[in-house]
């Protein structure tokens, strides 16, 4: 798994390189009659929103558990600059260095001379610095209020609809003020204000909550909550009613949680005008797997890790391991349903989304819940709900996607030779079926799976208990 | 109740049970004695097959645990936080607890009341969820969720270590009459040498994973263990 990252982070990089150096030539090819320094620049804003987003999922806090070094005789100060720094440490943080400065040694160089180079580099080195820290402020802020996430989302949203709808044009705006800086090298003072603005901000912020612990404990008085309309469903529903209340009264599944809600939006990258004249139904359905199986792949990946802190408690109570792992299947059927009926909204786009997303949600409910909870009765590490989640931001990283590959993976084993043979709807008829197949099996699964927690469910229970 | 055959579990090749045989009949109340890493815990968590056995089996009911879910049904135990689902309040808990075992809100609440003096007023109502609750009011929420199962069986690891000196007295007087009116059969474990011999009837007495002796409770047994852990 370490492996297979560190060469997608190799790959990227190479192929970074190249394409900065080689961005010019690009350019004269693709838009002959226009000015590569100004396309280039044109370009240079959207990669930084692009970025944002990127960063958004992929950057990870720094984490430290600050408790043991408050008492020790090292100033804040100090424990701050330590976060802060440690952060730094991120291929995101090289990807705009290698993919801009070539293009700046190899371009702006030979046409406006050495100061509009550097103060060009000054800039990019700036603006990864400044969306680095405010993404780690963000972040923050998101974990201690869910709306932050919500605000993040839709600004961004708002960006690239403004500009998808022509009400702006990021391109000219980022052509407009980096051909200025390349003329008055001077005004890269701007961009390098923006970069201090944010580490400054982001340190206050840490400093500030570097008690946070203690005051976001004790508070309001809990209520106890009884869902009756889980009742019906028997232990079924008492199981999933610890979910729920899972997922409300803790701030890491909460998060991850409000990360699902979130990724809905997702659908706009994948179901694009072009893409559904074109007919790409492959994007289409990849797209529409993810979408409504998003539940699936936040809280599937911890599936049983959640329950980690009382899965003793679990494991002898009293109900069988069948019933267990069907509560599992009945708690993503339902949230997948909800998640079905929402997303059908992207319907507007086109009928036949509708139909592909309707082909993936059974999909997601027949196989990819089976998939989920075999890798959970072969994950041993625990996860602990009491450590606040404010250094801490494990479950949405880069292994959250890791685990959807898998998963889009076997999608793509049912669809592809049905979409090759005869022709993509074949492939989205046999996903379609292929789920309700194992819908109709899931007893089957749900004994085989038993079985499988039964084997393992005392290595779980070691790795859980070990933390 | 309970039969141990040759039972067996090691750590990294450090032994930590390792019991040829031991019976324990229905309606007993034993008590479990040892200094750490004599295995108590580890034993406890064999009988609840939380933990794989490298050899032998535990019988309950005459039925291997491993393998086999019956004994959920009869048997209750209580023996760390790993127990408790701390985002939830204590009435949720328990509400919970008792719908496992196909108890009515009634029947959950009537037990909560014989357990008011025990709870002292700061497990019920109290706007807080266990996990906000100190380690010996947790203790208490344990032990009550397992009077809610009406166990055949009941497993308590170090009850009294947490637990103030008047909760430790109303916990003897209440394990005393579980087992001398409802014949429940109770394993305890402690530490506190005058509370086990005070309630037990019969003491097994561990060191690196055996039974190294296992005596009927008499006048003399105080002393006598008195006597084997004096430094």
């Amino acid at each position: 798994m370490q492996i297979f990252m560190a060469f997608i982070i190799v790959y990227l990089l190479a192929t970074a390189i190249v394409l900065g150096f080689s961005v010019s030539t690009i350019i004269n090819k693709a838009f002959p009659n226009q000015d590569p320094e100004k396309v280039f620049c044109g370009f240079i804003l959207y990669y930084f929103l692009f970025d944002m987003l990127f960063r958004f999922l992929w950057q990870e806090l720094p984490t430290l558990s600050i408790q043991p070094y408050l008492a020790q005789n090292i100033q804040r100060k100090q424990l701050t600059r330590f976060l802060n720094i440690r952060s730094l440490f991120t291929f995101l943080n090289l990807l705009p260095i290698l993919l801009f400065i070539p293009f700046a040694v190899s371009s702006i160089f030979q046409t406006d001379g050495s100061a509009a180079a550097i103060a060009f580099i000054i800039c990019i080195i700036s603006l990864t610095c400044f969306n680095h820290f405010t993404i780690l402020f963000i972040k923050r802020k998101t974990i201690i209020n869910g709306w932050w996430l919500v605000a993040f989302f839709v600004t961004i949203a708002l960006c690239m609809a403004g500009d998808y709808f022509n009400v702006f044009s990021v391109s000219a705006i980022s052509s407009t003020v980096f051909l200025h800086i390349l003329k008055t090298p001077l005004l890269c003072i701007i961009p390098i204000a923006l970069a201090f603005f944010s580490v400054v901000n982001n340190t206050r912020f840490l400093k500030q909550n570097l008690y946070l612990e203690e005051l976001s404990s004790a508070s309001a008085k809990k209520e106890s909550a009884n869902y009756t309309w889980l009742n019906r469903f028997g232990i079924y529903g008492e199981l999933i009613g610890l979910d729920l209340k899972l997922i409300l009264r803790n701030k890491r599944p909460r998060s991850a949680a409000l990360m699902s809600v979130a990724l809905l939006f997702y659908g706009f990258l994948f179901y694009k005008p072009e893409t559904i004249e074109q007919g790409q139904y492959g994007v289409l359905l990849l797209g529409a797997t993810f979408v409504t199986g998003i539940f699936i792949i936040t809280y599937g990946q911890f599936l049983f890790a959640w329950h980690g802190n009382f899965f003793d408690g679990l494991m002898a109570g009293n109900f069988t391991l069948q019933q267990y792992i069907k509560s599992r299947f009945l708690l993503f059927a339902g949230v997948g349903t909800i998640t079905f009926m929402l997303v059908s909204f992207y319907g507007f786009m086109s009928w036949k989304i509708l139909i592909i997303q309707l082909a993936a949600y059974l999909y997601n409910t027949g196989f990819n819940t089976v998939l989920s909870i075999y890798f959970a009765t072969r994950s041993y590490k625990g996860l602990d709900l009491s450590k606040s989640a404010s250094f801490n931001y494990q479950g949405t990283g880069a292994a959250q996607w890791i685990y959807g590959l898998v998963f889009m993976l076997f999608g793509a084993i049912v669809y592809l030779p049905f979409a090759l043979l005869f022709n993509a709807w074949a492939g989205v008829i046999a996903i379609g079926l292929f789920g309700l197949v194992n819908i109709l099996l899931q007893d089957w699964w749900v004994q085989i799976l038993a079985n499988q927690l039964m084997q393992r469910k005392h290595k779980i229970l070691e790795g859980f208990r070990e933390k | 109740m309970i039969t141990l055959n040759n039972i067996g579990k090691a750590y990294n090749g450090k032994i930590v049970v390792d019991i040829a045989a031991c019976n324990i009949a229905e309606g007993e109340l034993v008590g479990l004695v040892g200094n750490n890493g004599a295995g108590k815990t580890t034993l406890f968590r064999l009988l609840l097959d939380l933990v794989r056995a490298d050899r032998g089996e535990v019988l309950s009911k005459g039925v291997n645990v491993a393998g086999n879910e019956n004994w959920k049904q009869f048997t209750a135990a209580y023996l760390d936080e790993g127990f408790l689902i701390t985002y939830l309040t204590p009435e949720e808990y328990f509400y919970f607890i008792g719908k496992l075992h196909n108890r009515t809100k009634a029947d959950v609440d009537e037990t909560l009341k014989s357990l008011e003096t025990f709870f002292d007023g700061a497990i019920l109502q109290n706007g807080k969820y266990i996990r906000d609750l100190s380690k010996g009011n947790q203790f208490k929420v344990g032990i009550a969720s397992c009077l809610i199962q009406n166990p055949q069986l009941l497993i308590l690891d170090e009850p009294f270590a947490n637990l103030d000196p008047s909760s430790q007295m109303r916990l003897i007087k209440m394990l005393r009459e579980l087992n001398e009116q409802k014949r429940i059969t109770i394993l305890i474990s402690s530490h506190d040498l005058n509370h086990i011999t005070d309630i037990c009837k019969r003491i097994l007495l561990m060191e690196k994973g055996k039974i190294i002796n296992d005596l009927p409770v008499s006048a003399d047994t105080l002393t006598e263990l008195e006597n084997y852990f004096k430094v």
